[in-house]
């Protein structure tokens, strides 16, 4: 529990934690706050340890959930300082406490600009963290430039060059301009061949936002991607400190295979097959290991994988081959992997014809409908609707009303919009599309939107053979004790829609 | 990408929170009230993944910590999970043998360790050494 230096700022800590109520809690903090400003108006009298301890002290007081304004300026004022202790604290309070709408941001422009193109190494890493975390677009016009230098110049280190290159992420988010797209095709491909796997990784992050935007100029770095991949998957050339419970770094595998997610299609054969290989690995290979981070990890990569398989749409045979892990992975008990499970199968509808083999799974997918975990329910939601065609509909409907009876109000309404296009598009014949309405109406009223009874009138109205069985229906809920306001209207247009002999019959 | 980064203990007490979006004061607040009380109720067998507004929240308890990631609707959580507790093992390392009021008393030196392991919102370094010999390099300059 050590504190180098700064005695001043433990001590303050300590009083606020043994303040007995938040009232008491108040009057330390105020009195902190009172000094400080006091100290820092008298500018004159105040060391530069002092200064950082204060601005220190300001943060704290922040996280505590308090207001903290006045200190923007003297924090912004500190990255100007000379020495590396007192430009940290700038640096590091600044990014907490502003952001790219503030205006005071824009009058530290010129010292970090003047940072990051000057000497101290030191200096240029809190530079471009201090862009990297908060920097806007005028940051993005007036650094682009300087940023892209660090970037590939051969006598930085990779830790200022990994910085470099997540700085450069942010600027490009902020401004897209500022990539020279040109120069750049060639120096990402060079930037993915690096042998120290912390460049390549921030690298990797600066080729995901450049693809995501436009993809066509970087058509070079596509199987430099695949050699990332194939590089981590053979662990060739992977340094200890990379591997993750004996996983060659699985975060750059992943961000490399989302960069291929981003282009349409793979045409050089020898650059596919080098690809499937390595995929192939991974879905063969992975196996459930009782290491929960070893396993998260190994499966992270794996879903990627299946991710970027379904992207490809491939071979057939890879793709049963997802289906059938995605099958396992539902009626696991480890909760995470079911849920991927659920939502990867989700996404697999959207991608190919694999509707018959998904279908076989219905029966687990409807236990997950029933979990504890809302976050499993809403994937199982989501597949249920995606899955239902004209063969499932009425038990998906069936099992969804029935959910809808113990469903928690943030769910309600997707669920019965989601029931009532399903009803709709798939009903065997009107009568049971009219049942489900109406019982989606008894069971979630206040989340039934007007659209939906709108339509089911609208379909009784143009339907006279409809019409006996709906009025029959309707009569039926009205006579129960207690309905609600919707039903009532439904009910009174279905049934003043009857015409005279049907009508008959049904009122009696 | 993380938009932000919170640490909070079961009473809800912010003891770390980095944001790489552009926030107001006050929506920070609601933002670090609102997530606490989504995890804070979560049953331990659960999912590490909830939704929240339109992103997700990658989360995991250590002791009576929670550490929460929000990060992007199309993010791999898994990936994240363990970025999670990879900053675990690191402050671990730094602190030997980590406890709560460790980060307390240090917070200037987690916000130090945390701009070492990401930046711009994604991941900047992966390997545990490389960054503890980083905050050994810059222990010497203080």
């Amino acid at each position: 529990m050590a504190l180098s230096g700064m005695r001043g700022l433990s001590v303050f800590i300590s009083d606020v934690r043994n303040c007995q109520n938040k009232e008491q809690e108040r009057l330390r903090v105020d009195k902190e706050l009172g000094n400080i400003r006091t100290r820092f108006k008298n500018e004159k009298g105040l060391t530069p340890y002092e200064k950082k301890k204060y601005v220190w002290k300001m943060l704290y007081i922040h996280m505590l959930g308090y207001d903290v304004d006045f200190g923007h300026m003297e924090a912004v004022s500190l990255i100007s300082a000379p020495k590396y202790p007192e430009k940290q604290v700038g640096y590091i309070v600044t990014s907490c406490l502003l952001n790219e709408n503030h205006d005071f941001l824009r009058l530290a422009i010129n010292t970090v600009r003047n940072d990051i193109v000057g000497r101290n190494e030191t200096f240029q890493c809190l530079a471009l963290t201090l862009v990297g975390n908060i920097g806007g677009r005028e940051f993005a016009e007036s650094l682009a430039p300087d940023v892209q230098k660090l970037l590939i110049s051969s006598s930085c280190r990779p830790l200022v060059r990994k910085k470099a290159a997540l700085c450069l992420v942010r600027l490009f988010r902020k401004n897209p301009d500022v990539m020279n797209v040109d120069s750049w095709s060639d120096r990402m491909a060079q930037l993915l061949d690096e042998r120290d796997l912390g460049v390549v990784t921030s690298s990797m992050s600066l080729l995901v936002a450049l693809v995501s935007n436009n993809h066509e100029e970087y058509w070079s770095c596509l199987p430099k991607c695949v050699k990332v991949l194939e590089r981590l998957s053979r662990n060739q050339d992977v340094p200890q400190e990379y591997t993750y419970y004996g996983i060659p770094s699985p975060w750059l595998q992943v961000k490399a295979m989302r960069a291929l997610q981003y282009f349409p299609t793979i045409e050089d054969p020898d650059t596919r097959r080098s690809l499937f290989e390595v995929l192939q690995r991974i879905l063969m290979g992975t196996d459930v290991v009782k290491n929960v981070n070893k396993n998260n990890a190994s499966h992270a990569v794996l879903f990627e994988a299946l991710a970027l398989v379904m992207h490809l749409d491939a071979e057939k045979e890879m793709m049963s081959q997802c289906v059938a892990l995605l099958g396992k992975f539902i009626a696991v008990r480890e909760p995470n992997i079911r849920y991927l499970g659920l939502e990867n199968m989700t996404r697999m509808l959207m991608v190919t014809d694999v509707q018959d083999i998904i279908k076989r799974h219905q029966a687990q997918i409807i236990t997950s409908l029933k979990d504890p975990d809302i976050s499993i329910r809403r994937r199982a939601l989501d597949l249920l609707y995606g899955m239902c065609d004209v063969s499932n509909a009425k038990d998906i409907v069936e099992e969804l009303l029935q959910y809808l009876s113990t469903a928690e109000f943030v769910m309600r309404e997707e669920l019965s919009l989601k029931i009532a296009i399903l009803a709709e598009k798939f009903a065997p014949d009107l009568s049971w599309y009219v049942d489900v309405i109406l019982q989606l109406i008894d069971k979630a009223g206040d989340f039934v939107s007007d659209d939906i009874w709108f339509r089911v009138v609208q379909f009784v109205t143009n339907n006279e053979d409809l019409q006996p069985y709906a009025a029959l229906k309707a009569r039926e809920y009205l006579d129960k004790p207690a309905i609600h306001e919707t039903m009532v209207k439904v009910s009174a247009y279905i049934l003043g829609e009857i015409q005279p002999s049907s009508g008959q019959k049904a009122w009696m | 990408m993380i938009r932000f980064i919170l640490l909070q203990n079961r009473q809800g007490k912010t003891r770390l929170a980095k944001y790489y979006i552009p926030l107001e004061e006050s929506e920070k607040h609601k933002v670090e009230y609102e997530v606490h009380r989504l995890v804070v109720n979560r049953d331990p067998k659960f999912t590490n993944f909830v939704e929240f507004r339109t992103h997700k929240v990658i989360y995991r308890r250590y002791a009576g910590l929670f550490f929460s990631l929000c990060v992007d609707i199309t993010d791999n959580e898994l990936a994240y999970l363990e970025s999670i507790h990879l900053f675990v093992e690191i402050l671990d390392h730094f602190f030997s043998n980590v406890c709560e009021l460790d980060l307390v008393f240090n917070f200037h030196k987690v916000y130090l360790i945390l701009d070492e392991f990401i930046l711009a919102g994604e991941l900047q370094e992966t390997s545990k050494r490389a960054i503890i010999e980083r905050m050994g390099e810059l222990e010497k300059q203080e």
